[in-house]
């Protein structure tokens, strides 16, 4: 198993969350919001670091927390911000937050990207939906130090236009000439001019080669899956392939032993993985 | 050895209960039977003739605790939140545990203790692990459901325990195993004596070599633990009463519409509910599938990851089960395949 | 072949297995287990230490034709199920036992002689560990009060090994099977009880309550499971701290929910690992659901249980 650079929480007891303050909420889809916020002590905003892929357990005191990607950069210093799905009843109540309104926050968890075994490689970014949130972050880290890396690729795809977040982003993406980004939706929609087709059939058209080349893609298992045979068949190998796996969790770090596939917890262990690692685990994924 | 007379028991109880809580094994009326770790309190004579329905894990890991407590609070129209993490003070003492739960004591530090810096360890547990005392009765008899023997040093594990405490006639041989235990029994109401310890009880057992490799060679067969699972009721009687099952699940509770507290409890992977999905979707959608997690968590990867296994042989789950599920059985299948 | 296994290769000829009861070759006791052929039916077993209600996987199957071998108190709860649409008649077929001399609390036995301890019990002197007793004072609570009756549904029907029923024991309300040597149950000292003396008697067991829901798991007619109220978030009704209070209330809704529907098997109190006599509260209930109703679980397909049905020209308040 690759061994995965890792920075974590310094709290006393890492069960017990920072105090954090809303300072904007985005609407970026129907069922999709992202959430900026600030720590509410000024010191532990300032010591906050993390490293993309890294999670975060988002909570309302009351309703309870839940587990997100941290989707902006570690360069931005401002904020942080997780962009949150409405599925249940934690999610539903952090879509009624605005500006303002306090949450709990503890972060950052997990396993990052390995960023620094991919400088000079050729980065191949295949996300869908949700999926984006982490790969947002990782994409705009990249940009930050974009010396570093070879080719830049990001393929993002929704089903629908309305249904494609970080509009922001992705205008200042298209206008950039040091990567090259193509968002696209499933099926032809009026009013939208741009690429129609899967996430996996525009990358196998675009085929990027595999030398020296790292893919990562995230989004829902049925995009993973067709992106994955895609990538196969345009000859990226295992150690080359990455993405993160999802659980329910509820400690985050490690100890209420819920969220592990085999020996390995998506908490700790996890949640970014290479192909070559997930196939090493048992057949529970 | 050090020896302590039947009739000083309640001397040593109330020394005990003076510098810390002091949990002993009670058995309560019209509870079928069932002996349980309580408070003890003057007078209370500990039952220490057979074992303990519940382990002595509540006591390290209660079956709930608040982690913190949190209002909202709202001044010049701006929202706050406080957070008052929970706090405990004072020692526990445990006396009449088995060797089997000691041990499953210092199995649980593997992942509780870890140290900052490597691995998150849980600050709650080390608070009440760091001041804790116990005092095991060794078993000199054992049932037909024990199986600790299959575990290294079976009823002689001293592992977990301060003192080590012998049946003999007229009262106890103690043999202190830490510091604390030598500080314990070092003078009134412990004497000396010339005594030789008993010998111990010989369990069944349970070959357990090369366990952690074989579940996961057979893991996609599934067919081999529907089998195993047909009975199971998923009902959570073995997880509870384990001394080494410690999942938990974390919960938010109003108390008031400002102020509540998050908590955790005992959870268990048996339930469905445990990796359920908020869509709906679960990795683990039947009991065949949760049975195999956690025979693979108790043999497999607990090992793999913390290096103990995560059972001690104590036989609770095969006392109890109301399906009469011997996990013996499911583990010789195992190697059996 | 036995009438049991002759019975069970009949019914496998149109279910895909049978349930029933195999023996535990190291403990000597019955235990669940599945038939799937003829070879496999020969092993199946029927003695007073079949205790376990079977028909509690039942609604985990209805997507098969399942055999089930089941006493007349199980057979109660396979047709509570069918009558509440929960599993097909036609997908269930019934080896209906007769059940004479009652059920051994077996852990009773084992708590007093050991685990594993050998029991022989012919039906009327039980022996364990050399020692002879009047199989009264270890029989199932449930099975006290038990006058004994058929199968009230059976495709087919085979008897429990065993003597002729005691005429003293189970007129229900009349005459209960008293343990040996004149000791008072637990039923009977609950009910000399004073309501005050209960209020405490519930608060002091119910603290030992570790909310691991086994009474829920046990209970055939707690097919809800996953989506158990008392396990929701959203609405959130019970708190998940484990402390008396909310256990008490966790077990009153569940109680309260069983209205009409439990019918008596005890599994609930059985598979509790603390002991807490659930049955005292649910077999007051049954009474009252009978006084009030005339309704007893699972005694008549055709019957409606009274308070899962409204009978909007009759039973408005308003008046149709």
């Amino acid at each position: 198993m690759t061994t995965i650079a890792q920075t974590g929480m310094k709290a006393t007891n890492p069960l017990v969350p920072e105090p954090a303050t809303v300072t904007e909420v985005i609407v970026e889809t129907g069922n999709i919001r992202t959430v900026r916020m600030r720590f509410d002590d000024p010191a532990t905003m300032e010591d906050f670091t993390f490293l993309p892929g890294q999670i975060g357990q988002l909570g309302i005191l009351g309703a309870g927390e839940s587990t997100f990607a941290i989707s902006s950069p570690p360069s931005q210093k401002e904020y942080f911000q997780f962009s949150v799905m409405k599925t249940g009843v934690v999610t539903s109540a952090i879509h009624e937050l605005s500006a303002g309104d306090c949450v709990s926050v503890r972060a950052p968890m997990g396993c990052a990207f390995p960023t620094d075994d991919w400088k000079g490689r050729n980065i191949i970014v295949a996300g869908g939906g949700i999926g984006m949130a982490p790969l947002r972050s990782l994409f705009m880290y990249l940009l930050d130090h974009r010396d570093d890396y070879g080719e830049l690729m990001l393929v993002y795809g929704a089903r629908m236009p309305e249904d494609l977040c970080f509009e922001a982003d992705r205008l200042a993406w298209e206008q950039r000439d040091d990567m090259k980004f193509i968002s696209t939706i499933d099926n032809v929609c009026s009013g939208w001019d741009g690429c129609v087709g899967l996430v996996p059939s525009i990358l196998e058209e675009e085929a990027p080669p595999p030398d020296n080349a790292v893919a990562i893609t995230c989004g829902p298992p049925i995009m993973i899956k067709f992106t994955l045979q895609s990538l196969d068949r345009m000859g990226f190998r295992e150690e080359q392939i990455y993405t993160t796996l999802e659980r329910r969790m509820k400690c985050g770090i490690g100890l209420c032993g819920r969220c592990n596939v085999g020996a390995k917890y998506v908490c700790t262990d996890g949640p970014v993985f290479s192909l070559a690692d997930l196939r090493e685990l048992p057949d529970e994924l | 050895m050090r020896f302590l007379a039947v009739e000083k028991i309640d001397a040593l109880l109330e020394a005990l209960a003076r510098s810390s809580s002091l949990w002993v094994p009670t058995v309560t009326e019209d509870s079928a039977g069932t002996v349980i770790f309580e408070a003890w309190e003057p007078g209370t004579a500990p039952v220490l003739d057979r074992f303990t329905t519940l382990s002595a894990k509540e006591l390290l890991l209660p079956a709930s605790e608040k982690i913190f407590s949190f209002a909202y609070n709202l001044s010049e129209g701006e929202e706050s939140i406080e957070i008052e993490p929970s706090s405990r003070e004072g020692g526990t003492t445990i006396f009449g545990t088995r060797a089997c739960d000691a041990k499953a004591i210092t199995v649980l530090d593997a992942l509780f203790l870890q140290a900052p810096g490597e691995a998150y360890g849980d600050e709650q547990y080390r608070s009440r692990r760091l001041d804790l005392t116990v005092l095991t009765i060794a078993c000199t008899t054992c049932d037909a459901a024990c199986f600790c023997s299959s575990f290294e040093n079976g009823p002689a594990e001293k592992a977990g325990s301060d003192v080590f405490l012998y049946p003999v006639e007229g009262g106890w041989l103690a043999e202190a195993i830490t510091d604390r235990g030598r500080e314990l029994t070092g003078g009134e109401p412990f004497a000396d004596s010339g005594l030789e310890p008993p010998g111990l009880a010989v369990t069944r057992t349970v070959d357990i070599a090369g366990l952690q490799e074989k579940l996961l060679e057979i893991f996609s067969n599934i067919d081999f633990w529907q089998e195993a699972t047909v009975k199971c009721l998923s009902c959570g009687y073995c997880t509870y009463t384990c001394p080494t099952c410690y999942c938990f699940n974390i919960f938010d509770e109003m108390r008031s519409d400002r102020e509540g507290e998050r908590l955790r409890g005992w959870d268990a992977c048996m339930f469905s509910l445990y990796t359920r999905e908020t869509s709906g979707h679960n990795p683990r959608p039947t009991i065949a599938h949760r049975y195999r997690n956690r025979i693979n968590h108790k043999f497999s990867y607990y090992p793999a990851n913390q290096g103990e296994t995560l059972c001690t042989g104590c036989g609770r789950c095969i006392r109890g089960c109301p399906v009469g599920l011997d996990i013996r059985d499911v583990l010789a299948g195992v190697k059996e395949l | 072949m036995t009438d049991l296994a002759a019975a069970i290769d009949r019914i496998l000829e149109s279910a895909d297995f049978v349930l029933g009861w195999g023996r535990d070759e190291e403990t000597g006791v019955a235990e669940p287990a599945r038939f799937h052929s003829t070879e496999e039916s020969v092993s199946a077993v029927l003695d007073s230490t079949c205790v376990h209600n079977l028909a509690v996987h039942l609604p985990r199957l209805k997507d098969r034709t399942v055999g089930i071998v089941a006493k007349s108190c199980d057979v109660r709860s396979v047709a509570q199920l069918i009558v509440e649409g929960e599993v097909d008649r036609g997908r269930v077929k019934v080896i209906g036992v007769t059940c004479a001399a009652g059920m051994l609390d077996v852990k009773a036995i084992w708590r007093r002689f050991g685990y594993g301890a050998r029991i022989d019990d012919p039906g009327d002197i039980l022996t364990v560990g050399g020692q002879q007793f009047d199989r009264s004072e270890y029989l199932m609570g449930k099975c006290r009060d038990c006058a004994g009756a058929e199968p009230v549904i059976h495709d087919e029907l085979v008897e429990m090994p065993g003597p002729a029923p005691d005429p003293a024991r189970g007129v229900p309300g009349e005459s209960k099977h008293a343990p040996a040597g004149g000791a008072t149950t637990l039923q009977q000292k609950f009910e000399a009880m004073p309501a005050v003396e209960r209020r405490a008697f519930w608060r002091e067991q119910f603290s030992r309550c570790i909310r691991c829901y086994a009474c829920r798991e046990a209970c055939p007619m707690c097919f809800c499971r996953d989506v158990c109220t008392m396990q929701t978030t959203e609405p959130h009704w019970a708190g998940g701290e484990t402390n008396a209070r909310e256990s008490e209330m966790v077990q009153h809704v569940r109680v309260n929910h069983l209205a009409g529907r439990c019918t008596g098997c005890g599994e609930c109190e059985r598979a509790c690992p603390v002991g807490i006599p659930l049955m005292l509260l649910l077999s007051e209930q049954n009474r009252i659901i009978e006084e009030m109703f005339d309704y007893r679980a699972g005694t008549d397909l055709k019957a409606k249980p009274p308070l899962l049905t409204f009978d909007i020209k009759n039973d408005s308040w308003g008046g149709g």
